[in-house]
């Protein structure tokens, strides 16, 4: 009896998860390849091409770096976008984008966030003493990341670098490092500010001034091999109407 | 293609808080671990099944979630987190001891299961001999149970000192991956294959946690052995008492 009806509603379970997975399939798929702060951007915009284009583009978000290196190793994206221009240049020296494909789409700025109620004041210019301002671990990420390096760019040119160094607690990417300040696991973070912009559980301290790091461009480009139907989405993502929607993520959309 | 194999300070610093991290799991769960067993395997107590259950669970669950639960509970947001903070002061998140405890959660199950099946094949009959001789519950418990479950015992903590040296998933969620203070071996390992370049570091840190782990395999087998022949000679005495 027991079993029966056990059996019955796994088949019932099996079956809704058949006919769930069976949504009109696209005609064609591509994978898209981009940097963890700009996954609410391109999750819009993927969504937004498949309806107009009817070509499911399927994205994986991650540190640039770490992408790079997945890249590096065969894995099948078609279009990469980088938070940095070192990355981009890794794969470009190793051959694995299609050069000519390659372009800077958008720009970003550096914040300083800490959780929601708990801001205090601060100024991002030499003389202030920001490792004093605060107790505890700061959220970013390591050096090979790209907000981990501008991070250390940033923070060296202000001079808190060295004191500040031994108190990063390092996540895996942007989003990673932003959820530990939201949870009020660190005092502060250093994050994009399309990132800060997509939380309501943080609140910015600050802009780090442009001149104290490199700027923050987002080049996108084709990886070698990649479909045919790629060169559509990164044409796509520098149309008027993509612009919009980065806009309204609140990244600079370069020309 | 193939790096020196010398280590880095940054790549010996893995391995010792990988050792330190484990030795500290093993201790903390080797008495609560061994009194879990016996209950399981020797007292019926009401609600015996729930206590099994949620003692099994982090071996089932993936280790994610018990590293999930661990930091909404334990986190600075947390209800448990919140009063250790402010009470004593104490923030888990990105510390050794927050790894510790992440480890010694997914561990206690290997340990209590080793003990349990080992308490199970003790033979009551000398539990009893040793009660009509006049020994207390505690006596029988201490000289007579926990020395003849030995060898499982033994097993419990080696089992749980590896899988504190292999834990990844509960650790990475609770306290992050902190160089120097939450970056465990695998942890190191894992960073560096996101890092374009980090294969060397990667493949001499695997070379690292091949020989511990040949070393941690070696020394539970001599240490079994030791005890098999010590039991092996208890059990003569007590065939002639």
């Amino acid at each position: 009896m027991f079993r029966g009806t056990f059996l019955r509603w796994l088949s019932v379970g099996l079956l809704w998860l058949a006919t769930g997975s069976a949504l009109p399939a696209a005609a064609e798929q591509i994978t898209v390849f981009a940097a963890a702060s700009t996954t609410d951007a391109i999750r819009d915009l993927a969504a937004l091409y498949e309806k107009e284009k009817g070509v499911k583009v399927t994205a994986s978000f991650a540190a640039a770096s770490a992408l790079a290196k997945q890249i590096e190793q065969g894995a099948p994206a078609d279009v990469f976008i980088s938070a940095d221009l070192k990355w981009m240049d890794y794969l470009d020296g190793k051959d694995k984008i299609a050069k000519t494909s390659r372009r800077n789409l958008l720009g970003n700025r550096l914040v300083l966030v800490a959780p929601k109620g708990q801001r205090f004041p601060v100024k991002l210019e030499k003389g202030f003493d920001l490792p004093g301002a605060f107790q505890g671990r700061w959220c970013s990420c390591g050096p090979e990341v790209p907000i981990g390096r501008y991070s250390q760019q940033a923070l060296t040119a202000l001079g808190w670098w060295t004191a500040l160094e031994p108190r990063l607690a390092a996540a895996p990417d942007v989003r990673s490092a932003l959820a530990f300040v939201e949870r009020g696991e660190c005092a502060v973070g250093i994050v994009y500010e399309t990132d800060a912009k997509v939380s309501d559980k943080v609140e910015i301290l600050g802009v780090f001034p442009a001149d104290t790091h490199s700027p923050v461009l987002y080049p996108a480009a084709l990886v070698q091999g990649a479909k045919p139907a790629a060169q559509g989405f990164l044409d796509f993502l520098l149309t008027p109407a993509a612009a919009k929607v980065f806009r309204q993520h609140g990244f600079t959309v370069l020309d | 293609m193939w790096p020196s194999l010398q280590p880095t300070p940054e790549e010996l610093s893995a391995l010792w808080l990988s050792l330190k991290i484990g030795l500290w799991c093993t201790a903390l769960i080797a008495v609560p671990g061994i009194i879990t067993g016996w209950l399981l395997a020797r007292v019926r107590f009401p609600g015996k099944a729930i206590v099994d259950g949620l003692v099994h669970l982090p071996l089932v669950l993936p280790p994610v979630v018990p590293g999930y639960l661990l930091l909404l509970l334990l986190g600075r947001q947390g209800p448990v987190g919140r009063w250790l903070h402010e009470i004593w002061g104490v923030a888990l998140a990105f510390t050794w001891q927050g790894a510790v405890i992440a480890s010694a959660l997914m561990a206690f199950p290997l340990m209590v299961r080793a003990v349990r099946l080992a308490v199970a094949l003790v033979e009551p009959r000398l539990e009893e001999a040793a009660r009509t001789l006049g020994a207390g519950p505690l006596r029988v418990w201490l000289t007579v149970t926990v020395p003849l479950a030995l060898p499982g015992v033994l097993t419990g903590l080696v089992l749980a000192f590896a899988r504190s040296l292999g834990e990844f998933g509960a650790t990475v969620t609770f306290v992050g991956n902190v160089a120097g203070e939450t970056r465990t071996l695998p942890l190191a390992i894992y960073t560096y294959t996101q890092i374009p370049g980090g294969d060397g570091p990667a493949l001499r840190l695997v070379v690292i946690s091949v020989l511990l782990a040949l070393a941690a395999l070696w020394a539970s087998e001599l240490g079994a052995r030791r005890v098999e022949r010590m039991l092996g000679a208890s059990g003569r005495e007590y065939a002639g008492a």
